[in-house]
């Protein structure tokens, strides 16, 4: 049977994984649902209003469905890592701490007005609630980086001679270089994300002949904020992040790439799969000298392969090596397909060539994993330590909760994630078939009953 | 400071329960005063959209108790690993039924949606109690402060009373909202269940007072602050409150004598627990007080400021877009 850190980590990664699809859609959708809100209010062009009103309700349904699996997250630290909670708590708690009252409060309490509020306030207060809920929705997403790039890189702390951790510096934790890569490089994943999904949803109208006049919007608008975005994941913020890895967190590097020994000028492997027992990669396509450029800036420097790490200080090699190659495979496909994309829109020809709204239609899942894949590298790479070169994760549970227990409870997590999950799927693919032009179940379900 | 630290997250869960309170009370009685599909969309409706904010009381509190009293948070939530568990799954099963019941056209599946939202509100209230009643009386815990007791344990007679008085209170306080915020006959249901639920909360709340000075026996900080007994008195005086405001028929004012109440029992019940967060049993002592492990001044003084600061804020927004959303 599985230990009792196994069963915890499962049951952690299980849920973020989940959580995670969601603030992902809320994190890329609010920016365009503020932009088409605002450019109604300054146009009165009611097809942006009505664009708007459509991504809103998705947003809705996504809405919730991130907000009742972020409250299991936020009381997993003690449930699951009591130990970690009370050795790192004073640090990690207070970001969790400022994320609930600067950031989730603003987006509930401001959703609230956007949602029930409209043709009951003003049209400017409308707008501006659109903007604040994007506002509370990025800065959640700053304040949960911010207790993961900590966990990453510590700083701005002392330790305790009872080894428990405490707070020196809230500027030193909130603005390490670590964490202001790392966060502008999950934005721009999530905006990535909410480009091709307006794009995909709008490629889809077009395919299918329907509310051609919202699918041209969707896509024009989708596929340029695609690409800019796809631009940034790669320069600058996903080079910047693995420089920060690189110093910080060299063994992560070595697993990255799957590089074993270490090499002066090593190469970049393309492709190859990682045989952890023998060391080696098989089947490799390499670059050579391009991996130390990357990592160091300078085709000759020397970059340490995971065999000069002690065995009980490596992270587990497969998962971030193919979970990192996933990442930058698919950011580059997004590049492709938003070049593409942006040159024919440019051309004037985007509404016509079917042949590219096609694949852009199918490519709506694939930032999704390209996220998660992100994630995993980041989450497995600093593997074995749960706060790095402080704390190891196997150190971390709660001394009273068996393994059997943990089960239970993930089970029952899997078992309603997987309800929620279809519940989900169908409610916003019959928003997708109701479309910005039909009349809305929610729509009609919230106006027959106005609050009092 | 470390006294403002205890007060600051005393208030910050009192006033999750005053707010949270007033929409898990109004699920608790939602099959009995919404009748119809129409009025059951009506009364869900007006907690529309503030529930969700309302909840985020909790996970701020849950962050500032992280943040200020670690172990307390830790041995706390693995120590109720199952029952709290249960209160998550729950939290969930509830804000989905109530944000999706509009989205299905289906009698059918507005009906499960309705019993799913006031079955899961009923046993949070009451979880929500039990552990409340369990912290009160104080739980085993070893000499590394982790829970060394059962879950049977948990379910002593004490703290089941003090669930069951939650789920009336609640239960008052949800149809004192239900009889300020609808219109027509749930209001009118409302107020006619509060004929019955008040002399409960009453009768419950009598017994459990004097049960409490049992488990509870030194109640150092009574002699030492003879004005705390102000706190019960304003619970007093609310329950009062919402008798006469029943009769002479003012929703908005009884509404305000149920807060009142709730708000005097909380204060009453944080400073009985003053300065424990987390007492022990049989014995207190063995428990932990916000003097255990108190935060670093450092650490202290920059949680308080940033909480503080920015529950202000929040008070003043929230203030502006309730009045605008209730006109
Ligand atoms: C659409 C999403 C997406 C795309 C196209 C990319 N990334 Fe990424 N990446 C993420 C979404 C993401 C993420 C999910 O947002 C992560 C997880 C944690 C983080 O900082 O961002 C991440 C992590 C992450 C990490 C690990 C950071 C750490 O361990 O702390 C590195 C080194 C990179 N990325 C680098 C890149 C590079 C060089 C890319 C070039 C193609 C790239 N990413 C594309
Ligand atoms: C910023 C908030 C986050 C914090 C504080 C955090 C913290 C943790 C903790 C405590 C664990 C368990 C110990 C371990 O196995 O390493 C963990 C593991 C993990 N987390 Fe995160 N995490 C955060 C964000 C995320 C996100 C957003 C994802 C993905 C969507 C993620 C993915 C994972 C995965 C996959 C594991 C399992 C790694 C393994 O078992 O090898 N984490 N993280
Ligand atoms: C362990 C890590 C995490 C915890 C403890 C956590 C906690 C929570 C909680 C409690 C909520 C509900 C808020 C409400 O009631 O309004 C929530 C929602 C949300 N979370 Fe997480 N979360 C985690 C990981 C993440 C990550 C990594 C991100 C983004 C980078 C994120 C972004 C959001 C956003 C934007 C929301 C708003 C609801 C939504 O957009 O779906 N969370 N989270």
């Amino acid at each position: 049977m599985a230990s009792a850190v196994t069963a915890d980590r499962l049951q952690f990664a299980f849920t973020i994984m989940f959580h995670y699809l969601f603030p992902i859609g809320t994190m890329g959708m609010a920016p365009f649902i503020a932009w088409y809100t605002v450019k109604a209010a300054r146009t009165g062009d009611r097809r942006y209003d009505r664009a708007a009103q459509f991504w809103a309700r998705i947003f809705a349904i996504n809405f919730v469905v991130g907000v009742v699996t972020g409250i299991p997250m936020e009381f997993q630290f003690g449930t699951n890592w009591a130990t970690f909670s009370a050795r790192t708590g004073a640090i990690v708690g207070q970001p969790l701490a400022m994320e609930g009252i600067y950031a989730f409060f603003l987006e509930s309490i401001f959703l609230g007005i956007f949602l029930y509020g409209r043709g009951s306030v003003s049209r400017r207060l409308h707008a501006l609630s659109a903007v604040l809920v994007w506002l509370g929705a990025w800065v959640s997403g700053f304040f949960i980086t911010a207790a993961n790039a900590w966990m990453q890189h510590p700083v701005g702390y002392s330790l305790g001679s009872d080894g428990r951790v405490r707070l020196e510096s809230l500027p030193a934790v909130l603005f390490s270089p670590f964490l202001w890569w790392q966060y502008l490089h999950v934005m721009t994943g999530a905006v990535v994300t909410g480009g091709f999904l307006v794009a995909g949803v709008g490629a889809y109208y077009l395919l299918a002949r329907r509310q051609e006049a919202y699918g041209e919007i969707f896509v024009r608008s989708g596929v340029l904020v695609a690409f800019v975005f796809s631009a940034i994941a790669v320069f600058p913020t996903g080079d910047r992040n693995s420089a920060e890895v690189t110093r910080y967190q060299p063994a992560k590097l070595a697993a990255m790439e799957g590089l074993f020994k270490s090499e002066r000028g090593a190469p970049l492997a393309i492709i190859g799969m990682p045989d952890a027992k023998n060391q080696r990669l098989i089947d490799p396509v390499f670059v050579p000298d391009v991996l130390s450029f990357l990592a160091y800036g300078n085709v000759h420097a020397n970059v340490k392969g995971l065999a000069e790490y002690p065995a009980d200080a490596r992270p587990p090699v497969e998962v971030t090596y193919y979970a990192y190659h996933i990442m930058v495979g698919l950011g580059t496909i997004f590049l492709g397909l938003g070049a593409l994309g942006t040159w024919l829109l440019l051309m004037k020809r985007l509404d016509r060539s079917r042949w590219l709204l096609w694949p852009l239609m199918l490519a709506m899942p694939f930032p999704y994993i390209a996220n998660e894949a992100g994630w995993l590298v980041t989450e497995v790479g600093r593997q074995p330590w749960i706060v790095y070169g402080m704390l190891r994760t196997s150190e971390s549970p709660s001394p009273t909760v068996a393994a059997g227990e943990t089960i239970f409870t993930t089970i029952g997590f899997v078992g309603m994630y997987f309800l929620l999950g279809l519940l989900f799927m169908l409610l916003v693919l019959r928003e997708i078939s109701t479309g910005p032009d039909g009349e809305s179940h929610h729509a009609r379900a919230v106006t027959g009953a106005a609050p009092g | 400071m470390i006294a403002l630290a205890f007060v600051l997250l005393a208030l910050m869960l009192s006033v999750y329960v005053l707010l949270d309170g007033y929409d898990l009370g109004l699920g608790a009685i939602h099959l009995f005063v919404a009748r119809n599909d129409s009025e059951r969309a009506a009364t869900t409706a007006s907690i529309g959209p503030f529930w969700n904010g309302n909840e985020v009381w909790l996970i701020a509190a849950g962050g500032t108790l992280f943040a200020l009293f670690p172990q307390v948070y830790a041995s706390a939530f693995s120590g109720f690993y199952l029952p709290f568990m249960i209160v998550l799954w729950l939290l969930m099963f509830r804000g989905i039924a109530l944000e999706l019941r509009g989205h299905f056209p289906s009698d059918l599946w507005r009906g499960f949606f309705d019993v799913t939202f006031a079955a899961a509100s009923a046993l949070l209230i009451l979880l929500l109690g039990i552990a409340l009643g369990n912290v009160l009386r104080g739980v085993p815990l070893d000499a590394a402060h982790y829970f060394a007791g059962t879950f049977g344990f948990l379910l002593n007679p004490y703290a089941l009373s003090v669930g069951v008085l939650a789920v009336l209170a609640l239960s008052q306080h949800g149809a004192a909202w239900v009889a300020t915020r609808v219109d027509g006959l749930p209001a009118d249901r409302s107020l006619a269940a509060l004929r019955v639920l008040s002399p409960l909360v009453l009768g419950v709340a009598s017994v459990l007072t004097f049960a409490t000075f049992r488990v509870h026996s030194p109640l150092p900080s009574f002699r030492a602050m003879p004005l705390i007994a102000l706190a019960p008195i304003a619970s007093t005086a609310g329950l009062i409150g919402v008798f006469f405001f029943r009769v002479t028929g003012s929703p908005r004012r009884l509404f305000d004598a149920s807060t009142l109440f709730l708000a005097g029992m909380l204060a009453s019940a944080a400073v009985t627990l003053y300065p424990y967060l987390l007492p022990g049993y049989p014995s207190a002592e063995s428990g932990l007080t916000a003097y255990s492990n108190p935060p670093s001044p450092t650490a202290l003084g920059t949680t308080l400021t940033v909480v503080i600061v920015g529950l202000v804020v929040v008070a003043g927004y929230r203030a502006f877009v309730v009045k605008r959303l209730s006109r």
